[in-house]
């Protein structure tokens, strides 16, 4: 994406921020509460539409997309707070992304496909719950599992660990590392920044709506632009990831 | 109940309904049972758009009473009744579309409000424009049969089961039901929300711009600004809750048993009915929201496993 800006009322949300991503790379995104991430996630979805400045998915430039448009193309997201299907089994949550996303599978095979991606987030033997029978982390892997299968070529995570305990960190965790083995490429927004460091090749740092600093984890720890931002200033001190 | 056993109750059902004038030559009741087939139609295609989709489509007398207004206008004037009430079908779904493009940026509550006041303009437009009676010519008063209409609405309520059962396993009835659970996570998941609602806006008007020719073709005379009443939007409302809403078997369930309840309580009560459908409306949606079709899968439930509460 480049120079991709977006700004409410008088407020810049999202400031000339530019980067790519390659084929099968994981790259976190950091930042204070208000920098502006989750309105990048919305850009790049289409549940905004940019003010300025171009997103393009192979060639193709997607700014402005509706939605479901954008998910046809290639790209998936979860929900910062998971937004299941609640009505539906999680077998069902999962043949949607199947049937109308990127893939498009035929029906019967979709079943197929859902049980298949229900095993690989975790979920087996749990295909004919409904969300409400499923715990946080249940219900964060079923989401993943509804935007895997449609097949996107860029998954977005909206902090995927938020509200996790430790072990379920820990889990979350490796089920990053196993979707990243299968070479999803994947944009993550992550509050928990050790994690973020542990998982990610490069991280990009939004503050304020601009992206003041983007590079190899330890880099970025040891960016002072980046330790003034979360720290307020205190430059001597600063922390190892 | 399983796809098969379903299927075969239904068809034992369809057959019962189809013998019911060779058997018995009694007009109320074929008028009892036109009126609960014309209800099944009406709540059925209500379900396509509530049920499935989402949306509360409070206006959904405006398209059964275009289909009357049309399908009348054309029959009368010498057309025949089934390209009549085709046409009938037509502009309704026409209509249907050009509401559906603006109304559908409306969403929850408003959508609701803004389809009941559409629906309320026209009954009133209706109302002013043609105000006289519209009554058949003798010649066709003469030659009425009840059986024709009988069987028009059994083959029409039939129709629209099928489709809502038909629509109810397949790749659109599921995006509809995750329009329904989450429009944003939706489009999200690649499913074109606007395209999908005016697709079941376009079914449930189809079928309920027929029911009003079945409407049209079945009364000899009436007020043109009747069918456009909202009493036809909140029977259909409340037979589907009471059913079920968003099941297959919900508004079949419903109508027979609203249809029922309604004629005996009139006969007693008059308009006092109203009230009590009312309370058991609110009673269903706090209590049952599943309405009859979940109370019956509780009771099943109970009576297989005796004893225990599920």
């Amino acid at each position: 994406m480049e120079r991709v800006s977006k700004a409410f009322g008088g407020v810049r949300a999202v400031s000339e921020v530019s980067f790519a991503v390659a084929d099968g790379e994981l790259i976190g995104v950091m930042g204070p509460n208000g920098s502006g991430k989750t309105t990048l996630f919305n850009l790049i979805t289409g549940a905004l539409v940019p003010d300025g400045g171009s997103i393009r998915l192979r060639d193709r430039d997607i700014a402005g997309w509706a939605p479901h448009r954008v998910c046809a193309e290639g790209i998936a997201r979860t929900f910062q707070l998971v937004r299941p299907f609640a009505g539906l089994s999680a077998l069902d949550n999962v043949r949607v992304g199947r049937l109308y996303g990127r893939a498009r599978g035929e029906a019967r095979a979709a079943a197929a496909e859902a049980e298949r991606l229900l095993t690989l987030v975790g979920l087996e033997g749990k295909a004919h719950r409904l969300p409400a029978q499923l715990t946080l982390i249940d219900k964060k892997r079923l989401e993943l599992a509804r935007a895997l299968a449609t097949s996107p070529r860029l998954l977005l995570l909206d902090e995927f660990m938020a509200g996790l305990n430790p072990a379920e960190t820990e889990s979350a965790m490796a089920l990053i590392r196993r979707l990243q083995g299968e070479g999803v490429t994947l944009l993550m927004v992550e509050h928990i920044v050790w994690a973020l460091m542990d998982l990610s090749r490069r991280i990009i740092v939004l503050s304020a709506g601009e992206k003041i600093a983007e590079g190899p984890p330890d880099a970025i720890a040891a960016d002072p632009t980046v330790i003034e931002v979360y720290l307020g200033g205190a430059g001597g001190s600063a922390r190892r990831a | 109940m399983s796809g098969r056993r379903s299927r075969a109750v239904g068809l034992a059902a369809a057959i019962a309904l189809a013998a019911v004038p060779l058997v018995v030559r009694r007009d109320d009741v074929l008028n009892f049972l036109f009126l609960v087939l014309l209800s099944v139609t009406l709540a059925e295609s209500w379900n396509i758009v509530a049920g499935y989709a989402g949306q509360v489509n409070l206006g959904h007398a405006a398209f059964f009473g275009l289909g009357a207004l049309t399908t009348r206008a054309l029959w009368v004037a010498g057309a025949p009744v089934l390209a009549a009430m085709v046409a009938g079908a037509a502009v309704a779904v026409v209509f249907a579309l050009l509401v559906g493009a603006a109304a559908f940026r409306l969403r929850g509550a408003y959508f609701a409000i803004g389809t009941l006041a559409l629906g309320e303009i026209l009954r009133i437009t209706v109302g002013n424009v043609r105000a006289e009676i519209s009554t058949l010519p003798a010649a066709t008063i003469a030659g009425y049969r009840l059986a024709h209409r009988y069987y028009l609405a059994l083959a029409l309520a039939a129709v629209s089961v099928v489709v809502v059962a038909a629509l109810g396993g397949s790749r659109l009835g599921l995006g509809m039901r995750a329009i329904r659970e989450d429009e944003e996570a939706a489009e999200a998941s690649g499913v074109g929300a606007l395209r999908l609602k005016l697709l079941a806006l376009s079914l449930s008007t189809a079928l309920a711009g027929l029911a009003g020719g079945l409407f049209a073709y079945y009364h000899i005379s009436y007020y043109p600004a009747h069918p456009f009443s909202p009493t036809w939007t909140f029977d259909s409302l409340l037979i589907t809750f009471i059913g079920g809403v968003g099941t297959v078997h919900g508004p079949l369930l419903g109508a027979v048993f609203y249809v029922f309840l309604k004629e005996f309580l009139a006969i007693r009560w008059v308009d006092f009915h109203l009230l009590i459908f009312g309370a058991l409306f609110v009673a269903i949606v706090l209590l049952l929201p599943g309405g009859l079709v979940e109370a019956a899968a509780r009771l099943r439930a109970l009576t297989r496993r005796p004893g225990q509460a599920c």
